[in-house]
């Protein structure tokens, strides 16, 4: 009992190990994404969460701006992306797990690029995020 | 002056000698490191992390504290923390990962630079240890080394209360030591043991195994915009609107 209790606690605690860069994704919601078409208004490259500041076309009735956070540009470094990527005025499509507080926000799990390019933020544990149409 | 020139030519040489046959010895940690995780059974992943030994009285409280963390996250309210506000790890968290971290090593001094928020710690080698009454406390505390033969041991001592590792409470009496070794040419483990008598019931033990990373530079952090903020209630929020203008 005294072994199985503290297994489990160990367990408890290694399922820490992959530990958040910055903030906690529990703020997002993990049961349903937005599909957001619109222009980029500006590609912020910045640290601790990069942004994308989005002039919505369509995908969320009644909503003309959103803010589209990425992850730390250094975990975007790494997997590939560069500032130069995304510009103002791209026309694009944001898969996006949105704030649960209703706020006009959400992060990016998926851009598509008018020229045919997917860009895939390197969000950790991404597969929680269930994509809903 | 021909002769002196050779005697001193003689004596670099021969220090050049003494000083390469000692670093021999001393193995070379310089370069990136990230955490490694290896298939099971791999000989080189460390021992599971075991929960802190906390006395009964602190270890109520930490339980609680962090069953209340976990049913915030499932509201999706998690609580602020230090990192909403950009404050970085300090040690021990810092050898945590997950981002990259450098070591720079020589023969007086190693650096550990972790890339999340830029931050340093310093290893003196062959220095003595300070006393509590002599440094302020910090993110990082006083650390100073030595090579018992090719495992590094370090001792660090003066860390801030609030800087918490896995939010364990610790009196400004705590003390670090990590023991750095090879367990493979390019696997190296920091074993990590915990002593603060007055917080936990014995020395507590965590190790975290890192790969090499041959090629990887590190990569400068600064929060240079951060737009999470706790609100009145202590829970982390999201800034949402266009970039503030930059200063």
């Amino acid at each position: 009992m005294r072994t199985s209790r503290l297994a489990a606690a160990a367990l408890l605690v290694g399922g820490m190990l992959p530990a958040m860069a910055h903030h906690s994704f529990a703020i997002f919601d993990h049961t349903q994404t937005y599909t957001l078409k619109g222009t980029v208004r500006s590609f912020q490259w910045t640290n601790p969460h990069g942004y994308i500041d989005l002039d919505v076309a369509s995908g969320l009735k009644g909503v003309d701006r959103y803010t589209v956070e990425l992850t730390s540009i250094n975990m975007l470094r790494r997997a590939g992306w560069k500032s130069s990527d995304v510009k103002a005025g791209d026309e694009v499509t944001a898969i996006v797990a949105p704030l649960l507080n209703g706020d006009e926000g959400g992060l990016l799990l998926e851009l598509k690029m008018a020229d045919g390019r997917t860009l895939v933020p390197p969000v950790p544990a991404a597969n929680t995020f269930t994509r809903t149409p | 002056m021909r002769l002196q020139h050779r005697l001193s030519l003689a004596g670099v040489a021969a220090a050049f000698v003494m000083g390469f046959a000692a670093e021999a010895q001393t193995p070379d940690l310089t370069g990136s490191w990230e955490r490694y995780r290896g298939p099971a059974g791999d000989a080189a992943n460390p021992p599971p992390e075991a929960p802190p030994p906390l006395k009964a009285s602190f270890r109520a409280e930490w339980e609680a504290r962090s069953a209340a963390r976990r049913e915030a996250d499932a509201r999706g309210e998690p609580q602020a923390s230090n990192v909403t506000h950009c404050i970085p790890d300090g040690v021990p968290s810092m050898m945590n990962g997950p981002f990259p971290f450098e070591i720079v090593q020589n023969a007086t001094q190693i650096n550990i630079a972790q890339e999340a928020y830029s931050q340093i710690r310093r290893i003196y080698l062959g220095k003595p240890q300070l006393t509590l009454d002599d440094i302020e406390l910090g993110f990082y505390g006083r650390s100073v080394g030595e090579w018992r033969g090719d495992t590094l041991v370090v001792d660090t001592i003066g860390i801030k209360e609030y800087v918490r590792f896995r939010d364990v409470p610790h009196t400004p009496d705590m003390r670090i030591t990590e023991r750095f070794k090879l367990v493979r040419p390019d696997v190296l483990w920091d074993e990590i043991t915990i002593d603060d008598p007055a917080v936990l019931e014995r020395p507590w033990t965590v190790t975290f195994a890192y790969r090499r990373m041959p090629d990887y530079e590190i990569i400068e952090y600064v929060c240079e915009d951060n737009r999470e903020y706790a609100d009145e209630d202590g829970i982390t929020r999201l800034r949402v609107g266009p970039a503030a203008e930059a200063p």
